[in-house]
């Protein structure tokens, strides 16, 4: 899948920064698990539209992920977050 | 018919209310509001995994029933938990028809979040209505929301409530009387739900927050400030090592004066029983069976109360889910899911709720792992173990400044049940050859102040849970095993004490033949039997035994001095050792058989057990040995 340019998937962004949640997609080629997992995310609130930002990246390898989505905060492993594209702010 | 009757046939045919919603948004302390019963209640998404009935009188005298859930966040179920919820709710349940009413809790400092719940639920067409829970919060952060357009716009009761005040609950009872009487309404089929998509109802769900409620964004700064410092990157990791640490020094230093007085008492009612009654079965059954097996129990209380202490608040103020991403890389590395942090955290107090706990689990795989991995985290039943066996071999002494000796050694001894459960669960993924990522997905809740009367309940429950296992299980196995210890009898000419020519004593001669490469002599094999049953009762055993083998005057019905002078340092070692794996409890396994819907996983998983708890003492025993202890 290719995205618009300024697009980037959510595990791409840095640390403090914010967003747009712009689209949920499953990965390809993964089968039934990936839409299962897209369908999760939304269901967390990571619908388009919806801004989130990034709070906090473990450690080490920027894993797992700290986000807030609304006014919940959420823990992602990285796969789990590539799946949703995001306008940067 | 007596009022009881009278009252009990009421409630049979009282409307069923459902209480439904996100997790970790206030079900379960409504429930407890509602019913006065004490489920358990903390701060993080999972903590109900069962559906639990209950029954209240409204104040207008209208009975109801009551039905708490486990959380979802929408009722495509993908977890085993979330199955029981859509379950109720849909009407699948074989026993139970759908609920009467569901009451939709949501948390109101996050109603973008949970409204769409609501929404998709308003499809299935059953009268509903709507519990803003935690309101105070939201006021506090300046959240407003008018709870009448609310209502308007959902077309549906909207009540505001605070489940943790008393009182907190009023606004939905004096809603269910206004609903009064209540009609049964037959469902629509779950697929109603899916007829409108997420995105859109993410959007209905914006729209109406754009009408009712102001200053929605307003986040919690405190919890953002906290976690800021608790989830650095190299600070975080540091402050959960140092908390855990001091946790285990607190078990050992805060519980000597409580633990001095109940063996103090204990030895005195001993030493009392001794002087006034005469020589002879009761007297040993009363001083060495009860006094000295139930009384050896017993003075474990404080420190098993100590750490459900701290267990308890971290788990009320929010902290556990944060400690389950500072350890996320960890548990990723060897192939678990995050969810299992819970469950694995749970078994900490004891294997079975673990065990139940890995039902928010989705991948079955992962959940196998995880119940297969669980009891090797250090449940509460084994401290008394450790405890008496550290007290009675290592020394009470300082060491590195402040440190107590002890302390540290109960840490390494549950650091090492920790790493071998990562180590099988690495083994048991990589023979599996399964490749899948495993999802984290979990909350991080709003931190909040601790309740006070939430801890109290908890620690009296702890209290109760483990009283009565000492009045009804322990006691039972530690009169029991006096019998089979005190007959028969020795015969004439004995060079040993009477035990050793008892049934115990021969069973565990026995045992000895395959535990003596261990280093465990015929006492401690005595004592391996009954801790199948329950594993603090290996410690009561000990008592017994060692009560029943003393000569003459010197009677002790205190343990400690006994084993430091009975048993070599390699031996204590040794048991240590086999306790951090020790073979199963009987419940435990009967829980694995049942979760797992199979009984050759509970023969795997004591198989695997009592292979590794052998081989780790053989080789704690041996390499001791070599050391010179």
């Amino acid at each position: 899948m290719t995205l618009a340019p300024s697009l980037i998937n959510l595990d791409a962004l840095a640390a403090g920064k914010s967003g747009t949640v712009v689209h949920v997609a499953p990965t390809n080629g993964d089968g039934g698990e990936g839409a299962d997992l897209a369908r999760r995310l939304m269901e967390l609130g990571f619908v388009p539209g919806e801004k989130i930002r990034m709070l906090k990246r473990g450690m080490p390898g920027g894993e797992p992920l700290a986000i807030k989505v609304g006014n919940a905060t959420f823990a992602l492993r990285r796969y789990e977050a590539a799946l949703v594209a995001i306008q940067p702010e | 018919m007596g009022v009881t009757e009278k009252v009990a046939q009421a409630i049979s045919h009282a409307p069923m209310i459902a209480l439904l919603g996100n997790p970790n948004c206030g079900k379960t302390a409504l429930f407890n509001r509602l019913t006065g019963s004490r489920q358990k209640v903390a701060n993080y998404a999972g903590v109900t995994i069962e559906r639990k009935e209950g029954h209240f009188m409204s104040p207008a005298g209208h009975p109801y029933r009551v039905l708490d859930l486990p959380g979802a966040y929408s009722l495509t179920a993908h977890t085993p938990d979330e199955a029981i919820t859509r379950d109720v709710v849909g009407g699948l349940r074989a026993n139970d028809g759908s609920p009467d009413v569901v009451v939709c809790v949501v948390d109101a400092t996050n109603l973008r979040l949970n409204l769409r719940l609501v929404l998709e639920i308003q499809r299935l067409g059953l009268p509903m209505i709507l519990c803003l829970n935690m309101v105070d919060v939201a006021k506090k952060r300046g959240i407003e929301i008018d709870a009448d357009k609310l209502a308007q716009e959902l077309r549906m009761t909207v009540v505001e409530t605070v489940a943790v005040q008393s009182g907190g609950e009023k606004g939905l009872l004096r809603a269910l009387d206004e609903m009064w009487p209540v009609v049964p309404v037959k469902p629509q089929p779950l697929a109603a739900i899916d007829a409108v998509s997420v995105e859109d109802t993410q959007r209905e769900v914006r729209r109406i927050l754009s009408l009712v409620a102001k200053n929605v964004h307003n986040t919690d700064d405190r919890s953002e400030k906290i976690d800021n410092v608790v989830l650095h990157p190299v600070a975080g990791p540091v402050i959960l090592a140092v908390l855990m640490f001091l946790i285990f020094q607190a078990v050992f230093t805060w519980a000597a004066v409580p633990m001095d007085m109940i063996s103090g008492g204990v030895e005195h009612l001993g030493a009392l029983l001794s002087e006034h009654m005469a020589d002879g079965v009761l007297r040993s059954l009363l001083v060495e069976g009860i006094i000295g097996g139930v009384g050896s129990v017993l003075v474990f209380l404080p420190q098993i109360l100590i750490l459900f202490f701290f267990i308890l608040i971290l788990e009320d103020c929010g902290y556990l889910p944060r400690a389950a991403f500072l350890l996320d890389r960890l548990m990723g590395g060897v192939g678990l899911s995050g969810r299992a942090f819970i469950p694995l955290l749970s078994s900490f107090a004891c294997a079975i709720p673990g065990v139940m706990a890995a039902r928010t689990i989705q991948n079955p795989r992962d959940r196998l792992v995880t119940i297969m991995i669980a009891p090797l985290m250090t449940c509460s039943a084994r401290l008394p173990v450790y405890a008496l066996v550290i007290a009675a071999f290592i020394p009470e002494r300082e060491v590195w400044g402040a440190v107590s000796l002890q302390g540290l050694i109960l840490f390494c001894l549950y650091f090492a049940g920790i790493i071998s459960a990562m180590g099988v669960a690495w083994f048991m993924k990589r023979s599996a050859g399964s490749k899948a990522k495993q999802a984290l997905m979990m909350e991080l809740p709003s931190y909040h102040w601790p309740n006070l009367r939430n801890l109290a309940i908890g620690l009296w429950e702890r209290a109760k849970i483990f009283l009565m296992r000492v009045g009804t299980v322990i006691l039972t196995l530690m009169v029991l095993l006096w019998a089979l210890s005190s007959f028969p009898g020795a015969p004439a000419g004995a060079t040993h004490p009477p035990i050793y020519y008892s049934i115990a004593g021969m069973l565990g001669r026995a045992l000895e033949v395959i535990f003596a490469p261990i280093g465990f002599g015929w006492e401690i094999c005595i004592a391996l039997v009954p801790g199948m049953a329950a594993r603090e009762v290996a410690v009561g055993a000990l008592g017994t035994v060692y009560a029943l083998s003393q000569k003459g005057d010197d009677l002790a019905t205190s343990l400690t001095p006994v084993l430091a002078s009975s048993w070599s340092l390699a031996t204590a070692l040794s048991l240590l050792a086999w306790y951090v794996f020790a073979p199963q409890c009987l419940s435990t396994l009967s829980v694995v058989r049942r979760e797992t819907g199979h009984a050759r996983y509970a023969f795997y998983m004591a198989g695997y057990m009592f292979a590794l708890a052998y081989s780790a003492s053989f080789i704690t025993y041996h390499v001791a040995r070599a050391l010179g202890a």
